[in-house]
Protein backbone atom coordinates (compact mmCIF):
# COMPACT_ATOMS: atom_id res chain seq x y z
CA UNK A 1 0.00 0.00 0.00
CA UNK A 2 1.28 3.26 -0.75
CA UNK A 3 2.67 5.69 1.90
CA UNK A 4 0.08 9.11 2.71
CA UNK A 5 1.96 12.16 0.62
CA UNK A 6 2.64 14.94 2.58
CA UNK A 7 -0.16 17.22 0.84
CA UNK A 8 -3.02 14.04 2.03
CA UNK A 9 -1.09 14.28 5.62
CA UNK A 10 -1.39 17.88 5.38
CA UNK A 11 -4.96 17.28 5.02
CA UNK A 12 -5.87 14.78 7.53
CA UNK A 13 -3.81 16.50 10.19
CA UNK A 14 -4.21 15.23 14.00
CA UNK A 15 -6.48 17.66 15.65
CA UNK A 16 -4.72 17.55 18.67
CA UNK A 17 -1.68 19.40 16.94
CA UNK A 18 -4.25 22.32 15.76
CA UNK A 19 -5.40 23.18 19.52
CA UNK A 20 -1.82 22.37 20.91
CA UNK A 21 -0.39 24.94 18.38
CA UNK A 22 -3.38 27.25 19.54
CA UNK A 23 -3.06 26.88 23.17
CA UNK A 24 0.99 27.55 22.60
CA UNK A 25 -0.08 30.50 20.33
CA UNK A 26 -2.38 32.15 23.21
CA UNK A 27 0.00 31.47 25.91
CA UNK A 28 2.88 32.88 24.46
CA UNK A 29 1.22 36.31 23.32
CA UNK A 30 -0.65 36.68 26.38
CA UNK A 31 2.79 37.04 27.92
CA UNK A 32 4.80 38.36 25.32
CA UNK A 33 5.51 42.05 25.89
CA UNK A 34 4.49 43.00 22.18
CA UNK A 35 1.94 45.51 22.11
CA UNK A 36 0.54 46.96 18.85
CA UNK A 37 -1.68 50.07 18.88
CA UNK A 38 -5.02 49.44 17.59
CA UNK A 39 -6.88 51.86 14.93
CA UNK A 40 -9.71 53.33 17.15
CA UNK A 41 -12.78 51.95 15.16
CA UNK A 42 -16.17 54.66 14.70
CA UNK A 43 -17.82 52.49 17.29
CA UNK A 44 -15.92 52.76 19.71
CA UNK A 45 -14.79 56.49 19.33
CA UNK A 46 -18.48 57.34 19.55
CA UNK A 47 -19.16 55.14 23.00
CA UNK A 48 -16.06 57.44 24.13
CA UNK A 49 -17.51 60.67 22.96
CA UNK A 50 -20.43 59.76 24.78
CA UNK A 51 -19.42 59.50 28.28
CA UNK A 52 -16.96 62.50 27.61
CA UNK A 53 -20.26 64.48 27.24
CA UNK A 54 -21.25 63.11 30.79
CA UNK A 55 -21.25 65.92 33.54
CA UNK A 56 -20.12 65.19 37.11
CA UNK A 57 -22.83 63.87 39.27
CA UNK A 58 -24.95 62.49 36.21
CA UNK A 59 -26.64 58.68 36.84
CA UNK A 60 -25.85 55.70 34.94
CA UNK A 61 -27.43 52.68 34.14
CA UNK A 62 -25.35 49.34 33.82
CA UNK A 63 -26.62 46.18 32.91
CA UNK A 64 -24.36 43.45 33.24
CA UNK A 65 -25.56 39.97 32.03
CA UNK A 66 -22.24 38.50 31.68
CA UNK A 67 -21.00 35.29 33.45
CA UNK A 68 -17.62 33.71 33.75
CA UNK A 69 -17.65 31.91 30.28
CA UNK A 70 -17.97 35.65 28.42
CA UNK A 71 -15.08 36.69 30.78
CA UNK A 72 -12.35 37.60 28.44
CA UNK A 73 -14.03 39.92 26.54
CA UNK A 74 -16.75 41.28 28.54
CA UNK A 75 -14.45 42.27 31.83
CA UNK A 76 -12.13 44.08 30.39
CA UNK A 77 -15.05 46.41 28.69
CA UNK A 78 -16.59 47.18 31.97
CA UNK A 79 -13.26 47.91 33.48
CA UNK A 80 -12.34 50.36 30.98
CA UNK A 81 -15.46 51.86 30.90
CA UNK A 82 -16.03 52.12 34.90
CA UNK A 83 -12.38 53.86 34.81
CA UNK A 84 -13.62 56.31 32.48
CA UNK A 85 -17.01 56.86 34.47
CA UNK A 86 -14.82 57.30 37.75
CA UNK A 87 -12.85 59.75 35.45
CA UNK A 88 -15.78 61.94 34.81
CA UNK A 89 -17.00 61.41 38.31
CA UNK A 90 -20.29 60.02 37.10
CA UNK A 91 -22.30 58.35 39.77
CA UNK A 92 -23.29 54.96 38.84
CA UNK A 93 -25.94 51.68 39.67
CA UNK A 94 -25.76 48.45 38.10
CA UNK A 95 -28.36 45.52 37.31
CA UNK A 96 -28.11 42.22 36.21
CA UNK A 97 -30.11 39.41 34.60
CA UNK A 98 -27.35 36.96 35.01
CA UNK A 99 -27.46 35.43 38.44
CA UNK A 100 -23.33 34.86 38.08
CA UNK A 101 -23.09 38.35 36.86
CA UNK A 102 -25.18 39.76 39.91
CA UNK A 103 -21.79 38.52 42.10
CA UNK A 104 -18.97 39.06 39.30
CA UNK A 105 -19.90 42.36 38.39
CA UNK A 106 -20.74 43.59 42.15
CA UNK A 107 -16.81 42.10 43.10
CA UNK A 108 -15.33 43.92 40.06
CA UNK A 109 -16.93 47.19 41.01
CA UNK A 110 -16.22 46.79 44.14
CA UNK A 111 -12.34 46.61 43.60
CA UNK A 112 -12.12 49.41 41.00
CA UNK A 113 -14.05 51.39 42.83
CA UNK A 114 -12.15 51.58 46.30
CA UNK A 115 -8.77 52.61 43.91
CA UNK A 116 -11.14 55.50 42.47
CA UNK A 117 -12.28 57.07 45.70
CA UNK A 118 -15.49 56.01 45.26
CA UNK A 119 -17.80 54.95 47.84
CA UNK A 120 -20.73 52.70 47.94
CA UNK A 121 -24.12 54.03 48.40
CA UNK A 122 -23.15 57.63 47.61
CA UNK A 123 -21.29 57.51 44.30
CA UNK A 124 -22.44 53.92 43.15
CA UNK A 125 -24.52 50.81 44.10
CA UNK A 126 -25.70 47.37 43.04
CA UNK A 127 -29.40 46.60 42.78
CA UNK A 128 -28.55 42.61 42.52
CA UNK A 129 -30.49 40.12 40.16
CA UNK A 130 -33.39 40.66 38.22
CA UNK A 131 -35.43 37.64 36.47
CA UNK A 132 -36.83 39.35 34.12
CA UNK A 133 -35.38 42.39 32.06
CA UNK A 134 -38.61 43.54 29.90
CA UNK A 135 -40.56 43.70 33.07
CA UNK A 136 -37.86 44.95 35.17
CA UNK A 137 -37.34 48.40 32.82
CA UNK A 138 -40.75 48.58 32.85
CA UNK A 139 -40.90 48.56 36.41
CA UNK A 140 -37.85 51.33 36.48
CA UNK A 141 -39.73 53.77 33.70
CA UNK A 142 -42.44 53.88 35.86
CA UNK A 143 -41.77 53.81 39.16
CA UNK A 144 -37.62 52.65 40.06
CA UNK A 145 -37.87 52.58 43.52
CA UNK A 146 -40.81 50.32 43.54
CA UNK A 147 -39.76 48.29 41.66
CA UNK A 148 -35.97 47.25 42.98
CA UNK A 149 -36.68 48.18 46.68
CA UNK A 150 -33.37 47.34 48.09
CA UNK A 151 -29.52 46.92 46.66
CA UNK A 152 -27.50 44.11 46.91
CA UNK A 153 -26.30 44.80 50.65
CA UNK A 154 -30.15 44.81 51.53
CA UNK A 155 -30.02 48.60 52.11
CA UNK A 156 -33.76 50.14 51.25
CA UNK A 157 -32.98 51.84 48.10
CA UNK A 158 -34.97 55.28 49.75
CA UNK A 159 -31.56 55.23 51.74
CA UNK A 160 -29.35 54.68 49.16
CA UNK A 161 -27.35 58.55 48.56
CA UNK A 162 -26.76 57.94 44.79
CA UNK A 163 -30.03 57.47 43.73
CA UNK A 164 -31.54 60.32 46.16
CA UNK A 165 -34.52 61.89 44.08
CA UNK A 166 -34.63 59.43 41.76
CA UNK A 167 -38.18 58.27 40.09
CA UNK A 168 -37.53 56.44 37.42
CA UNK A 169 -35.10 55.39 34.51
CA UNK A 170 -35.83 58.53 32.89
CA UNK A 171 -33.83 60.52 35.53
CA UNK A 172 -30.67 58.52 34.19
CA UNK A 173 -28.56 60.22 31.91
CA UNK A 174 -27.20 56.45 30.00
CA UNK A 175 -27.62 53.11 29.54
CA UNK A 176 -24.89 50.95 29.66
CA UNK A 177 -25.47 47.18 28.53
CA UNK A 178 -22.55 44.76 29.12
CA UNK A 179 -23.64 41.74 28.17
CA UNK A 180 -23.04 38.52 25.73
CA UNK A 181 -26.77 38.09 25.19
CA UNK A 182 -29.46 39.61 22.85
CA UNK A 183 -30.74 42.08 25.65
CA UNK A 184 -29.71 44.87 23.92
CA UNK A 185 -33.11 44.98 21.98
CA UNK A 186 -34.82 44.93 24.88
CA UNK A 187 -33.40 48.48 26.47
CA UNK A 188 -33.90 49.50 23.32
CA UNK A 189 -37.66 49.07 22.87
CA UNK A 190 -38.74 49.54 26.90
CA UNK A 191 -36.16 52.40 27.86
CA UNK A 192 -37.16 56.29 28.10
CA UNK A 193 -36.78 57.72 24.49
CA UNK A 194 -33.66 60.06 24.82
CA UNK A 195 -31.54 58.49 26.97
CA UNK A 196 -28.54 57.22 25.00
CA UNK A 197 -27.99 53.12 25.16
CA UNK A 198 -24.36 52.36 24.54
CA UNK A 199 -23.53 48.65 23.92
CA UNK A 200 -20.52 46.30 25.28
CA UNK A 201 -21.10 43.01 23.05
CA UNK A 202 -18.81 39.76 23.01
CA UNK A 203 -17.22 39.76 19.32
CA UNK A 204 -19.71 37.10 18.11
CA UNK A 205 -23.06 39.40 18.64
CA UNK A 206 -21.27 42.62 17.44
CA UNK A 207 -22.40 42.07 14.05
CA UNK A 208 -26.01 41.90 14.68
CA UNK A 209 -25.60 44.89 16.23
CA UNK A 210 -24.56 47.47 13.55
CA UNK A 211 -27.98 47.67 12.42
CA UNK A 212 -28.84 49.91 15.88
CA UNK A 213 -25.48 51.75 15.44
CA UNK A 214 -27.05 52.19 11.78
CA UNK A 215 -30.38 53.90 12.64
CA UNK A 216 -28.95 55.61 15.63
CA UNK A 217 -30.51 53.55 18.44
CA UNK A 218 -27.33 52.59 20.04
CA UNK A 219 -25.33 55.36 20.45
CA UNK A 220 -21.09 53.61 20.13
CA UNK A 221 -20.14 50.19 20.53
CA UNK A 222 -17.11 48.48 22.40
CA UNK A 223 -16.42 45.25 20.78
CA UNK A 224 -15.16 41.80 22.84
CA UNK A 225 -11.41 42.44 23.71
CA UNK A 226 -10.52 44.37 20.79
CA UNK A 227 -12.90 46.77 21.31
CA UNK A 228 -11.54 46.79 24.58
CA UNK A 229 -8.09 47.21 23.95
CA UNK A 230 -8.91 50.44 21.87
CA UNK A 231 -11.23 52.26 24.43
CA UNK A 232 -7.89 51.75 26.91
CA UNK A 233 -6.22 53.32 24.47
CA UNK A 234 -8.50 56.02 24.20
CA UNK A 235 -7.85 56.05 27.89
CA UNK A 236 -3.92 56.04 27.94
CA UNK A 237 -4.22 53.15 30.24
CA UNK A 238 -2.81 49.41 29.96
CA UNK A 239 -5.52 47.07 30.59
CA UNK A 240 -6.33 43.38 30.04
CA UNK A 241 -7.97 44.61 26.53
CA UNK A 242 -4.61 45.09 25.34
CA UNK A 243 -2.78 41.40 26.37
CA UNK A 244 -6.04 40.09 24.91
CA UNK A 245 -6.41 41.49 22.01
CA UNK A 246 -2.45 40.62 21.63
CA UNK A 247 -3.35 36.78 21.72
CA UNK A 248 -6.61 37.35 19.63
CA UNK A 249 -4.28 39.17 17.47
CA UNK A 250 -2.01 36.36 16.65
CA UNK A 251 -4.56 33.50 16.98
CA UNK A 252 -6.51 35.06 13.92
CA UNK A 253 -3.45 35.02 12.08
CA UNK A 254 -2.85 31.48 12.75
CA UNK A 255 -5.91 30.57 11.83
CA UNK A 256 -5.73 32.39 8.76
CA UNK A 257 -2.21 30.89 7.84
CA UNK A 258 -3.65 27.34 8.55
CA UNK A 259 -6.42 27.94 6.17
CA UNK A 260 -4.19 28.99 3.47
CA UNK A 261 -1.97 25.95 4.23
CA UNK A 262 -4.93 23.68 3.89
CA UNK A 263 -6.10 24.99 0.59
CA UNK A 264 -2.67 24.82 -0.47
CA UNK A 265 -2.41 20.95 0.79
CA UNK A 266 -5.68 20.87 -1.25
CA UNK A 267 -4.87 22.14 -4.69
CA UNK A 268 -1.11 20.35 -4.44
CA UNK A 269 -3.40 17.22 -3.73
CA UNK A 270 -5.62 17.13 -6.83
CA UNK A 271 -2.54 18.66 -8.93
CA UNK A 272 -0.76 14.86 -7.45
CA UNK A 273 -3.93 13.14 -8.42
CA UNK A 274 -4.33 14.20 -11.98
CA UNK A 275 -0.61 13.69 -12.60
CA UNK A 276 -1.11 9.98 -11.85
CA UNK A 277 -3.97 9.54 -13.39
CA UNK B 1 -59.16 54.63 41.16
CA UNK B 2 -58.72 51.23 39.40
CA UNK B 3 -58.30 47.39 41.27
CA UNK B 4 -54.21 47.01 40.08
CA UNK B 5 -53.61 50.30 41.04
CA UNK B 6 -55.07 49.31 44.52
CA UNK B 7 -53.07 45.72 44.48
CA UNK B 8 -49.61 47.77 43.10
CA UNK B 9 -50.48 50.08 46.41
CA UNK B 10 -51.45 46.96 48.67
CA UNK B 11 -48.88 47.44 51.96
CA UNK B 12 -48.69 44.95 54.77
CA UNK B 13 -49.43 46.33 58.20
CA UNK B 14 -46.52 47.71 59.75
CA UNK B 15 -47.04 45.75 63.28
CA UNK B 16 -46.44 42.08 63.20
CA UNK B 17 -45.08 42.03 59.48
CA UNK B 18 -43.54 39.33 59.90
CA UNK B 19 -45.83 37.35 60.87
CA UNK B 20 -48.48 38.23 58.51
CA UNK B 21 -45.57 37.99 55.66
CA UNK B 22 -44.54 34.34 56.73
CA UNK B 23 -48.64 33.27 56.64
CA UNK B 24 -49.09 35.04 53.16
CA UNK B 25 -46.12 32.77 51.66
CA UNK B 26 -47.34 29.49 54.08
CA UNK B 27 -50.85 30.20 53.10
CA UNK B 28 -49.67 30.66 49.40
CA UNK B 29 -47.85 27.52 49.91
CA UNK B 30 -50.63 25.34 50.75
CA UNK B 31 -52.89 26.78 48.12
CA UNK B 32 -50.20 25.37 45.48
CA UNK B 33 -49.98 22.05 46.75
CA UNK B 34 -53.98 21.95 47.27
CA UNK B 35 -54.50 23.29 43.50
CA UNK B 36 -51.87 20.46 41.99
CA UNK B 37 -54.44 17.90 43.28
CA UNK B 38 -57.07 19.68 42.48
CA UNK B 39 -55.86 20.04 38.52
CA UNK B 40 -55.33 16.82 38.56
CA UNK B 41 -59.05 15.85 39.47
CA UNK B 42 -59.87 18.02 36.61
CA UNK B 43 -60.92 16.12 33.09
CA UNK B 44 -57.90 16.67 30.78
CA UNK B 45 -60.67 19.11 28.62
CA UNK B 46 -61.24 21.14 32.14
CA UNK B 47 -57.71 21.35 32.29
CA UNK B 48 -57.02 22.80 28.71
CA UNK B 49 -59.86 25.41 28.89
CA UNK B 50 -58.04 26.33 32.32
CA UNK B 51 -54.67 26.71 31.00
CA UNK B 52 -55.87 27.87 27.40
CA UNK B 53 -57.71 31.06 29.46
CA UNK B 54 -55.26 31.81 32.36
CA UNK B 55 -52.41 31.75 29.51
CA UNK B 56 -54.73 34.41 27.18
CA UNK B 57 -55.57 36.57 29.87
CA UNK B 58 -51.93 37.20 31.21
CA UNK B 59 -50.81 37.63 27.63
CA UNK B 60 -54.01 39.98 26.99
CA UNK B 61 -52.89 41.96 30.05
CA UNK B 62 -49.16 42.97 28.74
CA UNK B 63 -50.08 43.40 25.19
CA UNK B 64 -52.79 46.20 26.22
CA UNK B 65 -50.77 47.73 28.92
CA UNK B 66 -48.00 47.99 25.72
CA UNK B 67 -50.31 49.26 23.41
CA UNK B 68 -53.12 51.23 25.09
CA UNK B 69 -52.28 54.78 24.43
CA UNK B 70 -49.65 56.65 26.91
CA UNK B 71 -51.76 59.60 27.54
CA UNK B 72 -55.03 59.18 29.82
CA UNK B 73 -55.52 62.52 30.81
CA UNK B 74 -58.79 62.87 28.67
CA UNK B 75 -60.51 60.07 30.30
CA UNK B 76 -58.72 60.48 33.62
CA UNK B 77 -57.65 64.13 34.23
CA UNK B 78 -56.26 63.55 37.20
CA UNK B 79 -54.01 60.80 36.67
CA UNK B 80 -50.57 60.71 35.54
CA UNK B 81 -50.07 61.21 31.89
CA UNK B 82 -47.39 59.05 31.48
CA UNK B 83 -49.47 55.97 32.40
CA UNK B 84 -52.21 53.92 31.68
CA UNK B 85 -54.73 51.99 34.03
CA UNK B 86 -52.98 48.83 33.36
CA UNK B 87 -49.35 50.45 34.15
CA UNK B 88 -49.62 50.08 38.04
CA UNK B 89 -49.93 46.26 37.83
CA UNK B 90 -47.03 45.96 36.09
CA UNK B 91 -45.19 45.52 39.36
CA UNK B 92 -47.31 43.16 41.34
CA UNK B 93 -46.54 41.18 38.20
CA UNK B 94 -43.23 41.10 38.35
CA UNK B 95 -43.29 39.72 41.80
CA UNK B 96 -45.39 36.82 40.05
CA UNK B 97 -43.15 36.53 37.59
CA UNK B 98 -40.26 35.96 40.34
CA UNK B 99 -42.63 33.83 42.15
CA UNK B 100 -43.14 31.48 39.12
CA UNK B 101 -39.58 31.62 38.47
CA UNK B 102 -38.44 30.62 41.89
CA UNK B 103 -40.84 27.69 41.85
CA UNK B 104 -39.63 26.81 38.59
CA UNK B 105 -36.03 26.77 40.02
CA UNK B 106 -36.58 25.02 43.37
CA UNK B 107 -38.72 22.47 41.12
CA UNK B 108 -35.07 21.95 39.07
CA UNK B 109 -32.95 21.73 42.15
CA UNK B 110 -35.20 19.59 43.71
CA UNK B 111 -35.17 16.98 40.32
CA UNK B 112 -31.87 17.09 40.35
CA UNK B 113 -30.85 16.58 43.96
CA UNK B 114 -33.57 13.82 43.91
CA UNK B 115 -32.19 12.11 40.25
CA UNK B 116 -28.46 11.80 41.94
CA UNK B 117 -29.43 10.87 45.46
CA UNK B 118 -31.08 7.94 43.62
CA UNK B 119 -27.75 7.31 41.37
CA UNK B 120 -25.85 7.38 44.92
CA UNK B 121 -28.43 4.77 46.91
CA UNK B 122 -29.12 2.37 44.05
CA UNK B 123 -24.92 2.71 43.04
CA UNK B 124 -26.01 3.62 39.32
CA UNK B 125 -23.13 3.47 36.84
CA UNK B 126 -20.61 6.38 37.24
CA UNK B 127 -22.92 7.12 41.08
CA UNK B 128 -18.83 8.29 42.01
CA UNK B 129 -19.72 11.68 39.64
CA UNK B 130 -23.24 12.11 41.57
CA UNK B 131 -21.34 12.03 45.03
CA UNK B 132 -18.95 14.98 43.37
CA UNK B 133 -21.86 17.02 42.18
CA UNK B 134 -24.05 16.64 45.68
CA UNK B 135 -21.29 17.53 47.50
CA UNK B 136 -20.02 20.39 45.26
CA UNK B 137 -23.82 21.79 45.25
CA UNK B 138 -24.34 21.59 49.04
CA UNK B 139 -20.62 23.50 49.79
CA UNK B 140 -21.52 25.86 47.36
CA UNK B 141 -24.99 26.80 48.27
CA UNK B 142 -24.00 26.49 51.88
CA UNK B 143 -21.21 29.52 51.41
CA UNK B 144 -23.46 31.34 48.38
CA UNK B 145 -25.93 31.65 50.65
CA UNK B 146 -24.29 32.61 53.74
CA UNK B 147 -22.25 35.07 51.62
CA UNK B 148 -25.36 36.74 50.63
CA UNK B 149 -26.64 36.72 53.96
CA UNK B 150 -23.22 38.64 55.32
CA UNK B 151 -23.98 41.28 52.46
CA UNK B 152 -27.04 42.05 53.88
CA UNK B 153 -25.51 42.23 57.33
CA UNK B 154 -28.03 39.16 58.74
CA UNK B 155 -24.79 37.04 59.51
CA UNK B 156 -21.24 37.73 60.64
CA UNK B 157 -18.75 37.92 57.34
CA UNK B 158 -15.89 35.82 59.10
CA UNK B 159 -12.45 35.38 57.53
CA UNK B 160 -13.54 31.80 57.04
CA UNK B 161 -17.21 32.59 54.77
CA UNK B 162 -14.92 35.26 53.08
CA UNK B 163 -11.99 33.03 52.01
CA UNK B 164 -14.22 29.83 51.56
CA UNK B 165 -16.71 31.68 49.14
CA UNK B 166 -13.95 33.60 46.99
CA UNK B 167 -12.13 30.13 46.43
CA UNK B 168 -15.30 28.42 45.48
CA UNK B 169 -16.49 31.55 43.42
CA UNK B 170 -13.41 33.32 42.34
CA UNK B 171 -10.99 30.36 41.97
CA UNK B 172 -13.19 27.27 41.34
CA UNK B 173 -16.85 28.27 39.40
CA UNK B 174 -15.47 31.52 37.56
CA UNK B 175 -12.29 29.70 36.19
CA UNK B 176 -14.24 26.71 35.47
CA UNK B 177 -16.84 28.55 33.24
CA UNK B 178 -14.08 30.50 31.41
CA UNK B 179 -12.13 27.21 30.65
CA UNK B 180 -15.62 25.64 29.56
CA UNK B 181 -16.36 28.41 26.93
CA UNK B 182 -12.62 29.10 25.56
CA UNK B 183 -12.80 25.34 24.45
CA UNK B 184 -15.00 27.10 21.60
CA UNK B 185 -11.96 28.43 20.53
CA UNK B 186 -10.04 25.23 19.94
CA UNK B 187 -13.10 23.51 18.04
CA UNK B 188 -13.39 26.72 15.89
CA UNK B 189 -9.72 26.51 14.75
CA UNK B 190 -10.11 23.25 13.68
CA UNK B 191 -13.31 23.65 11.78
CA UNK B 192 -12.08 26.95 10.15
CA UNK B 193 -8.74 24.83 8.89
CA UNK B 194 -11.20 21.81 7.66
CA UNK B 195 -14.42 23.69 6.25
CA UNK B 196 -12.63 27.19 4.57
CA UNK B 197 -11.41 25.68 1.39
CA UNK B 198 -11.46 26.99 -2.06
CA UNK B 199 -14.29 24.60 -4.12
CA UNK B 200 -16.69 27.22 -5.65
CA UNK B 201 -16.63 30.73 -6.32
CA UNK B 202 -19.29 31.41 -3.53
CA UNK B 203 -16.70 29.43 -1.06
CA UNK B 204 -13.77 31.84 -2.32
CA UNK B 205 -15.79 34.83 -1.69
CA UNK B 206 -16.59 34.25 1.99
CA UNK B 207 -13.34 32.94 2.60
CA UNK B 208 -11.75 35.99 1.36
CA UNK B 209 -14.46 38.19 3.43
CA UNK B 210 -13.16 35.96 6.39
CA UNK B 211 -9.85 36.71 5.96
CA UNK B 212 -10.01 40.65 5.32
CA UNK B 213 -12.20 40.81 8.49
CA UNK B 214 -10.35 38.21 10.47
CA UNK B 215 -7.23 40.35 10.02
CA UNK B 216 -9.06 43.93 9.62
CA UNK B 217 -10.52 44.10 13.18
CA UNK B 218 -7.57 43.17 14.88
CA UNK B 219 -4.51 45.52 15.83
CA UNK B 220 -2.54 43.88 13.57
CA UNK B 221 -4.31 44.91 10.60
CA UNK B 222 -3.53 48.50 11.59
CA UNK B 223 0.19 47.58 11.72
CA UNK B 224 0.30 45.64 8.62
CA UNK B 225 -1.91 48.96 6.72
CA UNK B 226 -0.25 51.31 8.31
CA UNK B 227 2.82 50.67 10.01
CA UNK B 228 4.19 48.10 7.23
CA UNK B 229 2.48 49.58 4.06
CA UNK B 230 2.33 53.40 5.29
CA UNK B 231 -1.36 53.80 3.98
CA UNK B 232 -2.44 57.21 5.71
CA UNK B 233 -4.80 56.73 8.57
CA UNK B 234 -8.41 58.33 8.96
CA UNK B 235 -10.64 60.33 6.91
CA UNK B 236 -9.04 61.94 3.60
CA UNK B 237 -8.90 65.69 3.87
CA UNK B 238 -11.64 67.55 2.03
CA UNK B 239 -11.25 67.95 -2.05
CA UNK B 240 -8.46 65.00 -2.04
CA UNK B 241 -7.77 63.37 -4.93
CA UNK B 242 -9.42 59.91 -5.91
CA UNK B 243 -5.81 58.47 -5.20
CA UNK B 244 -5.40 60.02 -2.02
CA UNK B 245 -9.61 59.22 -1.14
CA UNK B 246 -8.47 55.76 -2.29
CA UNK B 247 -5.54 55.17 -0.15
CA UNK B 248 -6.87 56.60 3.30
CA UNK B 249 -10.35 53.40 2.57
CA UNK B 250 -7.39 50.87 1.99
CA UNK B 251 -6.24 49.79 4.91
CA UNK B 252 -7.78 46.58 6.12
CA UNK B 253 -9.61 48.24 9.34
CA UNK B 254 -11.43 50.43 7.17
CA UNK B 255 -12.31 47.58 4.35
CA UNK B 256 -13.10 45.29 7.37
CA UNK B 257 -15.58 48.29 9.04
CA UNK B 258 -17.14 48.74 5.33
CA UNK B 259 -18.07 45.17 5.13
CA UNK B 260 -19.09 45.19 8.75
CA UNK B 261 -21.41 48.51 8.42
CA UNK B 262 -22.05 48.00 4.63
CA UNK B 263 -22.73 44.33 3.90
CA UNK B 264 -23.23 42.90 7.21
CA UNK B 265 -25.89 45.50 8.57
CA UNK B 266 -28.15 45.12 5.74
CA UNK B 267 -28.06 41.56 5.17
CA UNK B 268 -28.37 41.55 9.67
CA UNK B 269 -31.44 43.94 8.97
CA UNK B 270 -32.88 41.09 7.08
CA UNK B 271 -32.69 38.73 9.03
CA UNK B 272 -33.96 40.63 11.89
CA UNK B 273 -36.91 41.59 10.06
CA UNK B 274 -37.61 38.09 10.03
CA UNK B 275 -36.45 36.42 12.85
CA UNK B 276 -39.44 39.56 13.89
CA UNK B 277 -41.73 38.37 11.79
CA UNK B 278 -41.73 34.64 13.00
CA UNK B 279 -41.50 35.30 16.48
CA UNK B 280 -44.93 37.56 16.26
CA UNK B 281 -46.23 34.62 14.98
CA UNK B 282 -45.25 32.62 17.41
CA UNK B 283 -45.99 34.77 20.52
CA UNK B 284 -49.43 34.56 18.74
CA UNK B 285 -49.54 31.52 18.14
CA UNK B 286 -48.60 30.64 22.61
CA UNK B 287 -50.62 33.72 23.61
CA UNK B 288 -53.88 31.64 21.53
CA UNK B 289 -52.81 28.23 22.74
CA UNK B 290 -52.54 26.95 19.06
CA UNK B 291 -48.89 25.32 19.38
CA UNK B 292 -49.16 21.53 19.98
CA UNK B 293 -47.62 20.59 23.15
CA UNK B 294 -48.92 23.65 25.13
CA UNK B 295 -51.56 22.25 27.58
Amino acid sequence: MQSPTIWQRMLSIDRRLLYLLLFVNIIVFLIAPIRMPASISPPVQKFYDEIEKLKPGDLVMISSNWSASTLAENQPQLEAVLIHLMRKKARFTFISIEAQSRDISYRLAERLTKTHGYEYGKDWAHFGFVPNLIVAIKGMVNDLPATIKEDVRGTPISQLEVVKGVKSLKDYKMIIDVTPSGTVPIWISYSPKGIPILYCPTSVMAAEAYTYLDSGQITGMITGAKGAQEYEQLLKIEGLGARFANAISFSHVLIIVFILLGNFAMFMNRAQARREA
Amino acid sequence: MSIPYLIAQWQLPQQGRLLYATLVVLGAFVLILGLVPLLQTLPPRGRRVLIVTITFLAGLFFAAEFFLPVDWTAIFPKDDPTRNFLTPAIQPAQNVLQIIGALALGLGTFGLVRLHMRNVVQKRAQWGYSVVLLVAFVTMAIFSILNTLSEKGVVTKTPLLERGFSILFDYTLVQLDAAMFSLIAFYIFSAAYRAFRIRSVEASILMFTAVVVLIGVVPLGAYISYTLLGLPQGPPPENADWWTQFLHSAGLPSIANWILTALNAPAQRAIEFGVGIGGLAMAIRLWLSLERGVT
